[in-house]
């Protein structure tokens, strides 16, 4: 757990980054700061392994002020990543990964063998364990960032934008993996973006910070979506609130009826279209196991006849959801005051439909 | 001279190696060493002053602003300060031209160390590392490339500066020259010239070698920076 107290941060020309900032990153969750630029964000990662010193209030690792740490003692304790991925341009991709390992002391087989398994672990091929980062793409490069941050194993991990450099498509799949690599690793993250998409998609809890420094709100991101605390809150999220919301409910309420007689599918029973005069119409399904209502209605919307189809992991039809069913679902779960999605703060959600969606 | 050819291929062959101090080959190995130690010189002293001046910036101005000066003196007129101070020695030409050398490379190794990219440079920062590991590990290696550029300017220019120092009667091959004028005789001239520019090119390419060598990444500075 990483726990703010009171904390100021106030450069000696007055400016105020970060106004008496008090918030707790729970053990093994992902907590996102987010908000436009001037509102402290950065300066708030980087006080927590003492990039930037705070001007008063205490920052404490665990039980630990960690003003009482040796800097690049902490450092080595706390993987970092940052925006432009940081590799140092003239050592070996197994190399970069093996730095921490290499500050600590580790011999080179150990480190770089080490940082081998790191490779596998970010999806990257280890026959790039001996480029330079230019041979690498941004994105490419980015895994190479996390696994570098990862190799020493620390508890902690900072990230700082680190996925804003590459083009969306990259972007959505590096997002993916985190979330992926989260579910096995379980470290205590903080995450700064100024893309509130981002900090829905993978924050378990959203800090929305303001410029100035101020903390404006912070949740989980489906009560963040519902309950803005305040207007400042409410257009930093933007447009769509009520059906983004929809994308921490998970489908699986949705009653499927039989598969219809006009849905044509393969002998595996995979879907192929709806059956038409002129031929095949097209289709949307989801997953009711792994995907959200957000996904369903999707689903529904991409189908001419309005009804989605359920597949399960497998791709195989196994019902289908009619706009009367996802009816009755959106109704549950329209925002209200007991709202059935919302989230304690700062607790990570129970399931987690985010995962499937792509 | 009419009949004169433009090259006496004999004298070449007669003053080559004949063992007096002004045979050709003797005179090309003290242009190489005269060449050469202020390069060496002026890196090592370079080195630590454009580190400094990179992390106390405030040194900068005045270092570059000294160092200018002397570079804008002829060589000729820094010679002949020295020579009152060394006397007819090699220092009276290696330690002006070190001082050309370091105009040349505190700007390179400042200039170098700037061009580390400064996300690089915050995570080392970030990574754990502790400034003088990350001036050895980081810092330098990263900032090799632009060095060495600075290197290849100081060599060529050291090179072809030693032949000044003849009017001193230290100057190596430039000796060629003052002896060519005042006999109106070509051949040693353009035996001067030839063997100078040889041994510019020469160096310059191994410089541009060692370049390779040393930073395969190099051409990652377009991309990464």
């Amino acid at each position: 757990m990483i726990t703010f107290e009171g904390v100021t941060k106030r450069y000696p020309d007055g400016t105020v980054a970060v106004d008496d900032l008090s918030l707790q990153a729970p053990t093994g969750a992902i907590t996102v700061f987010v908000g436009p630029s001037g509102c402290g964000k950065t300066t708030s990662l980087r006080m927590i392994n003492r990039m930037i010193d705070a001007t008063s209030g205490r920052i404490l690792l665990d039980d630990q002020d960690v003003r009482a740490i040796d800097p690049p003692t902490l450092r080595r304790g706390i993987g970092y990543v940052i925006q432009q991925a940081g590799l140092f341009p003239h050592r070996k991709i197994v190399d970069n990964v093996a730095t921490v390992p290499y500050l600590l002391g580790w011999d080179k087989k150990k480190a770089r063998a080490r940082a081998m398994e790191l490779l596998e672990l970010v999806g990257l091929d280890s026959r790039l364990a001996g480029r330079y980062p230019f041979q690498l793409s941004g994105g490419q490069q980015q895994r190479v960032g996390v696994a570098r941050a990862l190799a020493a194993d620390p508890p902690v991990l900072l990230m700082d934008e680190p996925f804003s450099a590459v083009d969306p498509i990259v972007r959505a799949s590096l997002q993916e993996e985190l979330l992926h690599l989260q579910s096995e690793l379980h470290k205590t993250i903080v995450f700064v973006t100024h893309d509130i998409d981002e900090a829905i998609k993978l924050g378990d809890t959203v800090a929305v910070l303001r410029v100035g420094g101020h903390l404006a709100q912070m949740a989980g991101p489906a009560t963040l979506l519902s309950e803005p605390a305040d207007d400042f809150v409410r257009e930093f999220l933007g447009k769509d609130r009520g059906i983004r919301r929809l994308s921490f409910v998970p489908a699986k309420g949705v009653r499927l009826g039989s598969t219809p007689a006009d849905l044509v599918v393969d002998e595996d029973t995979r879907p192929l279209g709806w059956r038409s005069n002129g031929g095949l119409l097209p289709y949307g399904t989801f997953d009711p196991e792994r995907d959200s209502l957000r996904a369903a209605l999707d689903a529904a919307l991409l189908s001419p006849n309005g009804t989605a189809i359920a597949v399960d992991g497998d791709g195989r039809v196994i019902g289908v959801a009619t706009r009367d069913a996802l009816d009755a679902v959106l109704a549950q779960h329209a925002t209200g005051p007991d709202e059935q999605a919302r989230e304690p703060d700062g607790e990570a959600p129970v399931t987690d439909p985010r995962r499937a969606e792509s | 001279m009419n009949d004169e050819p433009l090259i006496r291929w004999d004298w070449i062959a007669r003053n080559w190696d004949n063992g007096s101090p002004f045979a050709i080959k003797t005179l090309l190995e003290s242009h190489v060493v005269l060449a050469f130690l202020p390069v060496v010189f002026g890196l090592l002293i370079a080195l630590p002053l454009g580190v400094a001046c990179a992390r106390w910036r405030w040194l900068y101005q005045p270092t570059a602003g000294a160092m200018n000066v002397v570079y804008s003196l002829p060589s000729i007129v820094l010679f002949s300060i020295f020579l009152s101070v060394t006397g007819l020695s090699w220092s009276t030409v290696i330690i002006p031209l070190t001082f050309f050398t370091l105009a040349v490379l505190i700007p390179a190794v400042v200039d170098g160390l700037g061009s580390v990219p400064e996300h690089v440079r915050q995570s080392a920062v970030a990574m754990g590392f502790r400034p003088l590991r990350r001036l050895i590990q980081v810092e330098l290696p990263v900032a090799v490339p632009v060095v060495l550029g600075g290197l290849r300017v100081a060599t060529v220019s050291s090179i072809s500066l030693v032949s000044v120092g003849a009017l001193i009667g230290q100057g190596g091959l430039g000796n060629l020259f003052t002896d060519g004028w005042q006999r109106q005789f070509y051949t040693p001239i353009i035996v001067g010239i030839v063997l100078i520019v040889l041994l510019a090119v020469l160096s310059d390419g191994l410089l541009v070698l060692a370049q390779r060598l040393l930073t395969p990444w190099s051409r990652a500075r377009r991309r990464t920076a």
